[in-house]
């Protein structure tokens, strides 16, 4: 059973403007570690809250009216965690995290209640959640140890296109949908910001095809009005090293793979 | 760059040391889960459409070098096309407006620029390489580097397929430097409009010149590769250089006749001449030493008979070959290249790429050495 808390340290989003981005327990704590307190140290997601925050404080400052701004739940996908969770409330407020609201669910039920919450993005560091996100249409991405070292005063989205992903069994009306809702308000609130010194940094990574796919992906995106700040076009060469120098806080690939109409 | 077993000519069967190109910065666990399977590609990529334009094509699939066993070119954007129009507008009304008119002129194809001959004579060296070794990536591959956001990357492929180049790789960094992303394309050979971005290049160990625009520029070969050379500052040391400069000409002949024996330490572009050395040999092995469609030249202000001894000793010592090697003992270097029609000639003075630039040959600096503390472009646009 799904249990919403709201955070009152915190003040709540436009439910309709807000781009509702979900992060696991998992990723937003390092779960092994506690304290004596029973705080919860850490995890992999810190750099990335902090950007987000970062986000909004600049979008604020552009108009302090802003309603399109980053709106973050956390969210249990285990029974476990789930009746963690006067801790988990308690451990976020310690740490001052700027979660909205608490999603308290399990393995069976979050799914239901990422639909519920009108989640448009979903970061884990399970691969089999963000499969299971994608496939019932909500863009998920992958959060690993990488994401701990990346940078906090500039919000890196890398978008990898990649021709040898075979196109997802669930390439969905509902999933490819949801996936360029996505990008449409990332590309809005890009838009707010100039060609430099923005908070947030739109790059393209087309491994496989040549300059033509990169070029038609690219056509995509400013139709979907993403204006994209950075293109990579690989031409097969290995992504490692340019990932590496990207640092990005999250990928997209795997719900992306078809832009297209 | 992996070296097939091949004979060398000149007798001494030699390992060449390859210019060491550092890797980018990996860390472990982006390596394990972005690794590529080369071999993969060859079999799943789709073909690509044959269009009309496209005469050259291997068989069925893209192929794609890898970057460390094809020598890997670098170019500006700035430098393979002409976009001074744009750079005015960028100065003069600011970058939205720089940006609105790109995306208005986006199906007008720019004028090619300074690099774009050396670029298509690299293409037909390609082109000549891959009907001797079809299944080799030992080939030129060039990659756009632009400091451009990627709403101008849409114009700059629509110019690629307009002038039918073969560039599948760039990098559009929107604003940040591309050095790093340089040495992850294991770059050997940097080509730029921006002598800062050249320098910092040089810094990292990566071979690089600045180019600039010329008003004429004469024809050259569109079926031989020819790369001119300076040799102090560019091929070899400034260490020479800088007697000369310190001591004058009779202390700098007398030095280079005591240490004439002693090789000279390596410079900037040492390695890019070796990258040529090695394709070379590939037409040799196949008989095409009469027919090599790479030809390399030695533009010295050394004289033959005394200070240039040194030089030559040198780049035998290397194992490498050069085609032709000209003392011009202090003679200007304008007209003996006007006479070469290289597709580049590197040199670390600007007064040499002035004089080669107004006889119309297209000539790269290399910011390197003492040399530098002298320099100042009088009538070449440089720079930003």
């Amino acid at each position: 059973m799904v249990s919403t808390v709201q955070n009152s340290d915190v003040k709540q989003k436009n439910e309709d403007q807000a781009v509702v981005v979900a992060v696991t327990f998992a990723a937003v704590f390092d779960a092994e570690a506690e304290d004596d307190r029973d705080v919860y140290r850490l995890g992999v997601a810190l750099p990335l809250l902090q950007v987000l925050q970062r986000v909004n404080e600049r979008l604020l400052e552009e108009n302090p009216v802003e309603h399109q701004l980053f709106d973050i739940i956390l969210i249990t996908t285990e029974t476990r965690q789930q009746q963690q969770s006067s801790s988990i409330i308690t451990s976020t407020r310690h740490h001052g995290l700027e979660v909205g609201r608490f999603c308290f669910s399990s393995e069976d039920d979050f799914i239901e209640s990422l639909a519920q919450n009108n989640v448009q993005l979903f970061l884990t560091t399970d691969g089999n959640e963000a499969l299971r996100a994608t496939q019932q249409g909500v863009p998920s991405a992958l959060l690993d140890k990488n994401s701990a070292s990346c940078p906090s005063d500039q919000l890196r989205v890398v978008l990898c296109q990649d021709a040898t992903i075979q196109p997802d069994a669930d390439s969905s009306g509902a999933s490819k949908k949801s996936a360029q809702s996505f990008l449409t308000r990332l590309g809005q609130i890009r838009q707010k910001f100039g060609m430099f010194n923005s908070p947030l940094c739109f790059t393209i990574v087309t491994s496989c095809g040549g300059k033509d796919s990169c070029c038609s992906a690219l056509k995509s995106l400013r139709s979907l009005g993403v204006s994209v700040d950075e293109a990579y076009c690989l031409g097969g060469a290995p992504r490692g090293p340019i990932l590496s120098i990207l640092r990005p806080h999250f990928l997209l690939s795997d719900g992306f793979s078809q832009l297209e109409g | 760059m992996s070296l097939d077993p091949i004979q060398v000519m000149s007798g001494q069967v030699k390992e060449l040391k390859v210019s060491p190109s550092s890797n980018g910065d990996t860390r472990g666990s982006w390596e394990e889960k972005e690794e590529f399977d080369p071999n993969q590609l060859d079999l799943t990529t789709k073909s690509k459409p044959v269009t009309g334009r496209r005469a050259r094509k291997v068989e069925g699939a893209m192929f794609f070098p890898k970057p460390e066993n094809a020598v890997t070119v670098a170019v500006s954007s700035r430098v393979l096309f002409r976009t001074e129009r744009e750079q005015k507008v960028f100065e003069q009304k600011g970058v939205e407006e720089y940006l609105r008119y790109q995306i208005e002129h986006e199906n007008e194809p720019f004028a090619p620029g300074p690099a774009f001959p050396f670029v298509k004579a690299l293409e037909a060296v390609n082109a000549r390489l891959r009907e001797l070794y079809p299944q080799s990536e030992e080939l030129f591959d060039i990659v756009l580097v632009t400091y451009n956001h990627a709403h101008v990357g849409i114009r700059l492929i629509n110019t690629i397929n307009h002038h039918n180049l073969f560039i599948e790789r760039f990098c559009m960094t929107g604003g940040s430097s591309p050095i790093g992303y340089l040495k992850a394309w294991h770059t050997n050979l940097y080509l730029s409009a921006d002598a800062e971005k050249v320098r910092e290049a040089l810094a990292e160990g990566i071979a690089a010149a600045t180019m600039f625009m010329m008003e004429k520029v004469s024809e050259v070969s569109e079926s031989q590769l020819r790369v001119a050379f300076d040799g102090d500052a560019v091929l070899f040391s400034d260490e020479s250089e800088r007697i000369f400069k310190t001591h004058g000409l009779d202390k700098f002949f007398e030095h280079e006749r005591e240490n004439e024996d002693i090789l000279l330490d390596h410079g900037p572009l040492k390695g890019f001449l070796e990258a040529l050395g090695k394709l070379q040999k590939k037409f040799y092995a196949k008989g095409q030493r009469l027919n090599c469609p790479i030809r390399t030249y030695l533009v010295t202000a050394r004289s033959a008979a005394s200070s240039g001894i040194r030089a030559l000793k040198t780049l035998r010592a290397w194992g490498l070959e050069i085609d032709e090697a000209l003392f011009l003992a202090g003679a200007p270097k304008g007209p003996m290249l006007e006479k070469i029609r290289p597709h580049i000639y590197f040199d670390d003075q600007m007064f040499h790429i002035e004089g080669a630039a107004e006889m119309g040959t297209v000539a790269a600096h290399v910011p390197y050495g003492i040399a530098q503390k002298h320099n100042s472009p009088q009538t070449l646009s440089g720079g930003k």
